[in-house]
């Protein structure tokens, strides 16, 4: 049977016991490069800052998963239910950019990069009227009004 | 199916087996994968927030540059060391467990949760920061240091996905103060039985993924 073959595989894989070491050695390297990871990431590079960011993210993740969570040892089930969730996070991530990145520019929201319409006042700075929903008021006494350009 | 040379331990810590399965392997692959199929879900439910954090992003890369750039670095670096550290020793525990050092698998555990107090201490502070300052999310904002479009929306995602984080560290913690009593009190985890802690476990590195991810998309960028 398949599946009881699967079983006893895994079963072996699981058992065939390596040394603790092998976890030392994977901790190093997600520490390594989440240094790399701030280094870089303070640079503010400018076009693909967030590219390596998500690279080196996807690297640790990696790690973590195939031989903290074992995703290494285990056999074709675990693997196509975790490869299946990562397809569809990345197509729920493609989708609506791919929407939003092809839009009619009238339809993006009203402020943002996208659009000609000046940004809705929701009432978000303390001059601003709704004080976040009542909280400190009383610091307005105190400061000037500053104005915000465009907007009296 | 097992090895003769860990009867001492084997014969008195076989775990139950339930009917419907051919045999204990069988079992415990059907209990991985169940562990897996529900890793998906979580995975998924995190990638909703992604997804909002993706297009805003998309629409308001200059409040999304600010805002991260408010955030305390030192601090966010600190509880990545301290979480992936965790998922360490996490993962030793398994490694003591299939070995049948119930009191090494303990202590494990209870380092993992020292250092999961810590994270959730140190979040504390960020959080008690901002809610000192007023970059909260929505119209609860009231921080005047950052006044542009979509700046709201940044720290709208950013207690969203810290909070839902912080919430999946405190079950995290809650399964692992389980195993790691069991290990110090019942002491029956061994080489034919360590699921509970391989499973406990593999949710703490489901906890450490998440943050791999959301530490540089909330930090750096």
């Amino acid at each position: 049977m398949a599946i009881a073959n699967e079983s006893h595989q895994e079963e072996k894989n699981m058992h065939a016991h390596h040394g603790a070491g092998r976890y030392w050695l994977i901790w190093g390297v997600l520490l390594v490069l989440t240094v790399v990871t701030v280094v870089t990431g303070r640079m503010h590079l400018p076009s693909f800052g967030l590219l390596l960011a998500l690279v080196i993210a996807t690297v640790k993740g990696t790690l973590v998963t195939l031989y903290f969570m074992h995703l290494a040892e285990h056999r074709g089930a675990n693997r196509i239910v975790f490869g299946v969730s990562i397809v569809f996070v990345v197509l729920m991530l493609i989708i609506p950019l791919a929407d939003f990145g092809t839009r009619f520019r009238g339809a993006n929201p009203p402020g943002s990069q996208y659009s000609d319409l000046q940004p809705p006042d929701i009432g978000t700075g303390a001059q601003r009227g709704r004080f976040g929903g009542g909280l400190r008021p009383h610091q307005t006494k105190d400061t000037p009004e500053t104005p915000e350009p465009g907007h009296h | 199916m097992q090895s003769s040379a860990h009867t001492a331990d084997g014969t008195a810590n076989v775990p139950r087996l339930a009917e419907h399965f051919a045999s204990l392997e069988v079992q415990n692959h059907a209990a991985r994968l169940g562990m897996w199929l529900f890793l998906a879900t979580e995975i998924l439910l995190f990638a909703g927030l992604f997804v909002c954090y993706g297009c805003y992003r998309f629409l308001f890369p200059e409040a999304w540059a600010a805002g991260s750039r408010s955030l305390d670095l030192t601090m966010g670096t600190v509880n990545t060391i301290v979480l992936i550290t965790s998922s360490l020793t996490a993962a030793l525990a398994v490694h003591y467990a299939k070995e049948g050092k119930n009191k090494m698998v303990g202590v494990m555990f209870a380092l993992t949760l020292v250092m999961a107090v810590g994270f959730l201490v140190i979040k504390y502070f960020e959080y008690a920061h901002k809610f000192h300052i007023g970059t909260l999310p929505g119209r609860y904002y009231f921080y005047e240091g950052m006044q542009m479009p979509g700046i709201t929306l940044y720290f709208t995602v950013y207690f969203c996905s810290t909070a839902l984080h912080a919430l999946h560290v405190i079950i995290g913690m809650t399964v692992l103060a389980v195993a790691m009593v069991r290990a110090f009190k019942k002491k029956d985890f061994g080489p034919n039985n360590y699921t509970m802690v391989e499973l406990g476990s593999m949710y703490w590195h489901l906890v450490d993924l998440v943050w791999i991810f959301l530490f540089p998309m909330l930090y750096l960028v």
